[in-house]
């Protein structure tokens, strides 16, 4: 009987060792993917910024839409119960600032207004940007008990006040700061998943910054990029180059080709694959994400799952995206520039889609 | 069905919109309008040993209307560029006071720390500091009408008078007549 328990005892630390060993493993294999994508990202942003920005957005600028979609769809509740104000004010929000924004280029061709008049329509939108986002902090805050989230006002008209002083910087702000969001979704996700690969992934945001200097150190002094025809000259005025003449275009250039890689290599890779890799939890109700299955099984989305849910309209939608993500790819095999400027408006919507679902996983 | 359905409407729209927005017509090309290219000041001092009037432009100023006139693209400092609207400025100054007040409320009601009092005064002091800066930026003051209107007199006791002036860049007129000095006068 003795020995019996020994040899179970045995078994079971033999087991448990394993489970570490490989544990660490995993580990090192997640960080040396992550660690290897990004100097990938920054070497190709510095060679060759122009071709990379081109080739990126050709290839992933649709399908990491549909993804981040499918991720929202997975994360959005069947019945939003105490959290209904919450998403009322993101829908509505999303919608009001997608339209507005996308009426801002049609209303510019016009030529109604002067460039100061446009600085003021700016700021405005930038406002109500904030103002829709401040409310959200505060709604999400008021499910928090045990924290004060009030202070969301101040930082809000702060940020506000700055974006009156300069409104074209902070919608460059936005260029810069919307593909380090996703880095934010990727950490909150790990949490809840992957708790271990959690100190792993913060080494490597710690490296983010070198590399970053880095190519500030190679790319500072280069020459600038051509921008004699019109593809080359949007893509240099969407990194700032106008706004900032005193800096090389093509450091510009590189940085936010180098972050907008990263991004979709979170929501193409990273997080499709922490999805495949976690385990289901035990005892899960139809109501919470499932994970663990292919992305194209519509149980992993309690919206599908659920008995109350939508699984046909979740299907449609989801067929929707792919049918978008195929119209834009004959858009930048057709024309690409124009398929550019229109992708880069529309994008707003998911831009702002983010914010809601950001502020749930906090 | 009818999911079905609105999908094809959806689509429908969707393939429609880039036709019927090529076929808005081209927007009336607007009259040129009439620019201030440079804001400064301007002192009108009588001086009764003069022969001839001068306007006198400092070396900074004239650098600048030069950069003007030539139409080049200049890079304009943060002050410059919060100088030149004046909107902007005092809204920023009003979102800047409410942001200091919400701080406040939201101070007054939270409980804190001692290291938490310390942040706060520094962020506060930085805030006030900031605030000021923008209030001396804004370039806040009584219209143009209210500094000139003692001109006359002014003239007639040979006292200086001082006021802004912007300088604008008009069309050239049919009368030959070069520069043109608009001083605003309210009657009384």
């Amino acid at each position: 009987m003795e020995r019996t328990a020994n040899i179970e005892l045995a078994a079971w630390r033999s087991s448990e060792a394993a489970l570490v060993v490989n544990r660490q493993l995993s580990v090192r294999v997640f960080a040396s993917i992550l660690l290897a994508c990004a100097l990938l990202s920054a070497v190709l942003a510095s060679w060759v910024p122009l071709q990379i920005s081109i080739v990126t957005v050709f290839l992933f600028a649709g399908p990491h839409n549909w993804f981040e979609l499918r991720y929202f769809l997975m994360r959005l509740p069947v019945r939003f119960g105490k959290s209904r104000n919450f998403f009322l004010v993101a829908f509505a929000g999303i919608g009001f600032l997608t339209l507005t924004y996308i009426s801002l280029p049609v209303l510019y061709s016009f030529g109604l207004w002067t460039g100061e008049a446009w600085s003021t329509i700016l700021a405005t939108w930038n406002t109500l940007l904030l103002l829709w986002l401040g409310v959200l902090v505060w709604l999400r805050g008021k499910q928090k008990s045990r924290r004060d989230w009030s202070w969301a006002f101040a930082a809000t008209l702060g940020l506000v006040s700055l974006n009156w002083l300069q409104p074209e910087f902070f919608s460059l702000a936005i260029v810069y700061l919307h593909p380090l969001i996703a880095l934010w979704f990727l950490d909150r996700h790990l949490r809840r998943t992957r708790p271990a690969w959690l100190r792993a992934y913060h080494r490597c945001l710690c490296l983010l910054p070198i590399l970053i200097a880095g190519m500030v150190w190679k790319s500072s002094q280069a020459a600038a990029l051509p921008d004699d025809n019109g593809l080359f000259w949007r893509i240099t005025q969407h990194a700032g180059a106008q706004l900032l003449p005193n800096v090389s275009s093509h450091l510009l250039v590189s940085i936010h080709v180098f972050l907008e890689m990263l991004h979709y290599g979170v929501w193409l890779i990273a997080l499709p694959l922490i999805a495949r890799l976690a385990k289901p939890a035990n005892g899960e109700s139809p109501s919470t994400p499932r994970i663990g299955g292919s992305i194209w099984d519509l149980k992993t989305l309690p919206l599908a799952r659920h008995p109350r849910g939508f699984p046909k309209l979740i299907a449609a939608m989801l067929v929707f995206g792919l049918f978008v993500v195929a119209a834009l790819w004959f858009g930048f095999s057709r024309d690409y520039s124009t398929t550019r400027d229109v992708y880069f408006t529309v994008a707003i919507a998911h831009v702002l889609a983010e914010a809601p679902f950001l502020l749930k996983m906090l | 069905m009818k999911q079905f359905f609105s999908l094809c409407v959806l689509c429908l729209l969707l393939a429609t919109a880039l036709p019927a927005y090529g076929d808005i017509a081209r927007p009336k090309p607007s009259p040129q309008k009439s620019r201030i290219v440079l804001h400064t000041s301007l002192t009108i001092v009588p001086d009764n040993k003069a022969y001839e009037a001068r306007l006198q432009i400092s070396q900074s100023s004239l650098q600048e209307l030069r950069a003007a006139l030539a139409d080049t693209p200049t890079n304009p400092t943060m002050a410059q560029a919060i100088t030149h609207s004046s909107t902007r400025t005092m809204l920023a100054g009003v979102f800047m006071f409410l942001s200091l007040a919400f701080a406040g409320i939201w101070l007054a009601r939270s409980g804190q720390t001692r290291s938490q009092k310390i942040v706060v005064a520094l962020l506060m002091a930085t805030a006030m500091i900031s605030a000021a800066a923008i209030l001396t930026r804004a370039n806040a003051g009584p219209p143009g009408s209210y500094l000139w209107r003692k001109l006359p007199q002014n003239l007639g006791k040979g006292t200086p008078t001082y006021g802004g002036i912007d300088i604008e860049i008009v069309p050239d007129s049919n009368d030959g007549s070069g520069m043109k000095l608009i001083i605003p006068q309210r009657p009384n």
